[in-house]
């Protein structure tokens, strides 16, 4: 079995070492427009990977390929890969690239293949969190999801830009913008992490876990910030992004009813994002190549994997989840 | 020809042109809104509220 993964930054490099330590990839491929970098990864996976020109047949005779690199770019190659008959795993976290891979559905399944979108932390392991929550639910009213961290250069990138841009919200059957770096909600991730302020972002988990629970009537996703982040979000970063982020996490919290009764349940997850990331998409390479997941066409994870599993093997690779057991006092 | 204040009956003191003073006003006013707008939006929460319970790892029986 052959993986072929685009990008060698920071969560490329760890989609290549996690699926390389897969003993059912045979071949991991990795492209990057920088050859250095790329052979740099493939030296520290081993013997079977191999660095490749991304401008050439990058791809080829691979089962599945994974894009890790800049958010917003993910359209063309996902494209030309279902076109080509390659299934895609995509970490891009830009509405704009999540919109359109979601579009790809009847192609993708014409084609028999499928495009997993919004496959790193998050999105990605806030969708699983989410579908393993609504499982204690008769029926989920509520999903809000909030982030905090960054991965690699490209992820503090897209970063900046979902805090300056606009939210999308569900709300009662409609979508409403919201006004990116506003909303100001206090969130609790598990320890060490705590509490963070998070705010209102152009993230793209509402639109993945939407297609998920078509039922809710409120989905929204928050971005933790900084009094930095905020002052300077409307400015071009004004210095170069860090080669990686320290520890972010992830919390997911589900509103429903069980037995006629509302509940809310709280997940969530910590870990340095790109190493979540990558083991996410890695993970989701493998399954798909492998038909542990058997859906065709465009989705989320909340609609392509079965919760319980993914949890585990996330837990044997790392990636350990966690659930709040308390609740607030008032 | 300059004439005073005191020959005008103003009693020494100074005023300054209509205009001029709308336009100190309108910009002590936006001084003002500006400041409280920066403190309001670089404040923080004042605190974190006190919470019961925490997070379990999901484990075993959680993942079966």
């Amino acid at each position: 079995m052959r993986v072929a993964v685009l990008g060698a930054g920071a969560v490329g490099a760890r989609v290549a070492q996690q699926v390389a330590a897969s003993p059912e990839v045979d071949e991991v491929v990795v492209a990057d427009t920088d050859g250095g970098r790329a052979e740099a990864v493939c030296r520290s996976v081993g013997a079977q990977a191999r660095a490749v020109d991304p401008r050439g047949p990058w791809s080829e005779g691979a089962d599945v390929a994974v894009l890790a690199f800049d958010a917003g770019r993910h359209v063309g190659p996902a494209t030309r890969l279902v076109e080509a008959g390659v299934s895609v795993v995509s970490t891009s976290s830009a509405i704009g690239d999540v919109r359109a891979l979601l579009a790809l559905d009847a192609a993708a399944a014409g084609r028999g293949l499928a495009v997993a979108v919004g496959a790193s932390m998050a999105p990605g392991l806030s969708c699983v969190l989410a579908a393993h929550a609504a499982a204690r639910f008769d029926v989920v009213h509520e999903i809000h999801v909030a982030r905090m961290g960054t991965g690699g250069p490209a992820c503090a990138r897209q970063h900046h830009h979902a805090l300056h841009h606009d939210a999308l919200e569900w709300r009662d059957g409609e979508w409403l913008e919201r006004r990116g770096g506003a909303g100001r909600e206090l969130s609790w991730f598990p320890d060490p992490v705590g509490a963070r302020d998070c705010y209102q972002a152009a993230l793209p988990d509402a639109l993945l876990l939407l297609q998920r629970f078509p039922e809710a009537t409120r989905i929204s996703g928050r971005l933790a910030a900084t009094r930095r982040d905020r002052f300077t979000m409307g400015v071009p970063m004004l210095r170069r992004p860090h080669p990686e982020g320290r520890v972010g996490a992830v919390r997911v919290e589900v509103r429903g009813q069980r037995d006629g009764a509302s509940e809310t349940a709280v997940y969530g997850a910590i870990d340095r994002p790109a190493a979540a990331a990558g083991t996410v998409a890695a993970v989701v390479a493998v399954w798909l190549s492998t038909g542990r997941i058997d859906a065709r066409g465009a989705g989320g994870l909340a609609a392509l994997v079965d919760p319980v599993p993914f949890l585990s093997e996330l837990a044997r690779r790392g990636v350990k989840a966690a659930v709040f057991e308390g609740a607030p006092v008032t | 020809m300059f004439t005073s204040d005191s020959a005008l009956g103003l009693g020494g003191r100074r005023y300054a042109a209509r205009p001029v003073k709308s336009f100190r006003r309108a910009v002590l006013a936006l001084g003002v809104t500006g400041l409280v707008a920066a403190v309001l939006r670089l404040r923080g929460t004042g605190g974190v509220p006190p919470q019961s319970g925490g997070w379990r790892e999901l484990s075993g029986p959680d993942l079966r």
